[in-house]
């Protein structure tokens, strides 16, 4: 292993410098700040002890841009699903492949965040400063925006996504994808993001990574959704990379009064992924449903962290994160509810289901409760199962085959979370996975 | 005449256990047979063996179906060679659509006796044809399988599946316990109108209630994993009135 301090040097040379970027500084104390705080987590931190990404500290990432020989890709190498969506956002290593077709209608803003903004818009970037204090209030709302790598990502972010929706507009749905390809030099992709919703409109949108790398890759997006009084927003998050792309990603979502999100991830990753998915109720009656499905195989891991901080009076944060596992595919949900004092008649729900389809095949799954108001509704559960016998034989004794009643039950196991995507070509992705399980190893050996 | 079901010396273990010890029993095309018993007899084991459940094991005997050897088949060769089993405990299946699980159970037994496969049109047409036929509530085909269903609409589903597959013999589990007067009725008469010179039915019950409404052809008694006696339909008429303690006696 290198020496911490020769780590540090490397990734402060990976910052970029851009003419008139006002975040130069802020940049360079970011880094210090990740590494003061112990750089690449290990599995030796609570919160990171089940993630296996140990490496990540181990290789010499560099930024796609610093690499001679890319080139872009043409849009005909895109995957036929992408052509689904009249409206896209496409990155190719970090670089915008279809900027030009962008034009700002009335109340839609649809594009790329640059990676040198204009000087006022500071605050679209969602930044909390190192060493800032939480302001106020008695729950820690920044806690997610201090996550280790969302302050790296934060010295080192370049290009990502932006999606501005105008008061009572009605926009999506859109795709927000970012592709990478193997530059035979290990790369580290740093989007960030931020999507918008003005006070009582609505929108469908997309994030997908997708990509293969032989040689050690990481992308480690940051996306900032904020919603406005009665906004509503579908998110979808598709994972795609697969080899050996490691995965660490973060939503966080921040809520108004009677604001609702419904947020999907779909792990279909064929690498190491952990993804922290945030939602930070502030008002009264924000409404959160957060959920997840995982279909593991080879050797997969996905790491699911979710946390839900009910800061205001009656919000609701409903939680469903399912697993299937086959082969030796490793699964991690560590669910977190926060009710905040005052934050009375908190309605919180969180459940992780994991159909275990092999021997080999793992979940660490770990509720957790914090409760610091009364009269709250807060309840959570986890099973751990394979496939029910007696519904295979009632399959089998009409006439279905083996391998078939396999796939029926494993399909009704995701559908529960698929069917609810309110976008026909993540289905038809989740069904691609699906797949990919009866086809494995392991399944209905 | 051969028999469809013909079962010979049939000795099964279940987790180690000899549950049927020596059964005998033959079914002629075309005739609906009885097996009545006791709690404990062997009667639920006797149904699943016939399907081809996994964990009961066959250590001596011989079931023949159609003149061949199926104790080897796996359960989906058998319901594809006409055996259906109508389940006592109906199974819930969250997240399997109804229809769409009886459509692939219909078109994969349609593709091995050589008919063209359904489509989605033709085969919502069949439905609502037996729908009716049983006065079962259209929205439950539409949910997932049994999913919250009460006792009784779980049995109508059976027989709802049992009418859609069309099968050469039909084995009800029990397929009374947990019905009113009513469901039974219904059932019954779903029953009724598929029996026919080419298809045979075991119905399998405790009491005989179920048997004023499908009168058997033949009668057997199931005690300790044996057929101890048999007769004709008032043969359960007696044993409702004696219980099952004379039947075994007569054989004493």
């Amino acid at each position: 292993m290198r020496e911490t301090a020769a780590v540090e040097a490397h990734y402060r040379d990976e910052i970029p410098v851009r003419q008139g970027d006002p975040f130069a500084v802020r940049r360079t104390e970011a880094v210090r700040e990740f590494f003061r705080a112990g750089g690449f987590p290990t599995a030796r931190l609570e919160d990171w002890r089940f993630s296996d990404l140990d490496g990540l500290g181990r290789t010499a990432y560099r930024r796609y841009s610093d690499v001679p020989t890319l080139v872009p890709p043409k849009t005909d190498e895109l995957p036929e699903w992408v052509g689904d969506f009249g409206c896209r956002v496409l990155l190719s290593e970090g670089h915008p492949l279809n900027a030009d077709e962008f034009q700002h209608r009335d109340g839609l803003e649809v594009g790329n965040l640059p990676s040198v903004p204009a000087p006022d818009e500071r605050h679209d970037w969602g930044f909390v400063a190192p060493g800032e204090e939480p302001g106020g209030t008695e729950a820690d709302l920044d806690a997610p925006l201090r996550h280790p790598l969302e302050i790296l990502n934060a010295g080192l972010f370049e290009c990502g996504f932006r999606v501005r929706v105008g008061r009572s507009q009605d926009a999506g749905p859109i795709l927000l994808y970012s592709l990478r390809h193997d530059v035979g030099h290990p790369a580290m992709l740093h989007p960030r993001s931020v999507i918008e919703l003005a006070p009582g409109s609505r929108l469908t949108v997309v994030e997908a990574h997708d990509g293969v790398s032989e040689t050690a890759g990481w992308t480690n997006p940051s996306t900032l959704c904020r919603l406005g009084e009665n906004a509503e927003l579908f998110y979808v998050r598709v994972e795609l990379e697969s080899g050996n792309i490691a995965h660490t990603g973060r939503v966080t979502f921040q809520l108004a009064r009677n604001a609702r999100v419904h947020s999907t991830v779909l792990s279909l990753t064929g690498g190491k992924s952990r993804t922290d998915t945030a939602a930070i109720l502030t008002e009264e009656g924000a409404e959160v449903d957060l959920e997840g499905l995982f279909l593991g195989v080879g050797a997969a891991k996905a790491d699911q962290h979710t946390l839900a901080i009910h800061a205001a009076r009656h919000t609701t944060s409903r939680q469903l994160f399912k697993n299937v596992l086959s082969d030796e595919a490793t699964a991690v949900f560590d669910g977190k509810v926060v009710v905040a004092p005052g934050a009375i008649g908190t309605d919180a729900s969180q459940a992780n289901r994991n159909l275990l389809l092999s021997q080999k095949a793992a979940v660490h799954t770990r509720p957790r409760l914090e409760i610091n108001a009364d009269d709250v509704k807060c309840a959570h559960g986890a099973a751990i199962g394979r496939l029910d016998e007696d519904a295979l034989f009632y399959l089998r004794s009409r006439g279905l085959g083996r391998m078939d009643s396999h796939e029926i039950l494993v399909r009704g196991f995701a559908g529960e979370v698929v069917e609810k995507v309110p976008v026909a070509a993540v289905r038809g992705l989740a069904k691609e996975g699906l797949t990919r399980v009866r086809e494995s190893r392991s399944f209905a050996a | 005449m051969t028999a469809l079901l013909e079962i010979c010396g049939l000795h099964v273990e279940v987790e180690g256990r000899e549950i049927l010890r020596g059964l005998d029993l033959e079914i002629p095309l075309g005739e609906t047979h009885a097996v009545m018993g006791p709690n404990g007899s062997g009667k639920s084991t006797l149904a699943h063996v016939i399907a081809g459940r996994e964990g009961y094991a066959i250590t001596k005997g011989i079931i023949r179906y159609g003149g061949e050897d199926v104790s080897e088949l796996e359960p989906e060769e058998r319901a594809r060679k006409g055996v259906f089993l109508a389940f006592q405990y109906p199974v819930e299946i969250p997240g399997v659509n109804n229809t769409y699980f009886l459509k692939a159970a219909v078109n994969e037994i349609r593709k091995h006796r050589g008919q063209p496969e359904l489509d989605a049109v033709d085969f919502l047409g069949l439905m609502r044809d037996r729908v009716k036929l049983l006065d079962f509530d259209e929205d439950l085909i539409k949910r997932p399988v049994n999913e919250g269903f009460s006792g009784g609409e779980k049995k109508r589903n059976e027989i709802l599946q049992m009418t859609v597959l069309e099968p050469t013999l039909a084995v009800l589990d029990e397929t009374d316990s947990g019905l009113d007067i009513d469901a039974l009725r219904i059932v019954a008469e779903g029953v009724n109108r598929m029996r026919s010179p080419e298809r045979s039915f075991l119905v399998i019950t405790h009491y005989q209630r179920l048997l004023n409404h499908i009168v058997p052809d033949r009668v057997h008694v199931l005690q300790d994993g044996r057929i101890v006696e048999s007769g004709g339909s008032d043969l359960a008429l007696r044993l409702e009135a004696e219980g099952y303690g004379k039947a075994a006696a007569v054989t004493a």
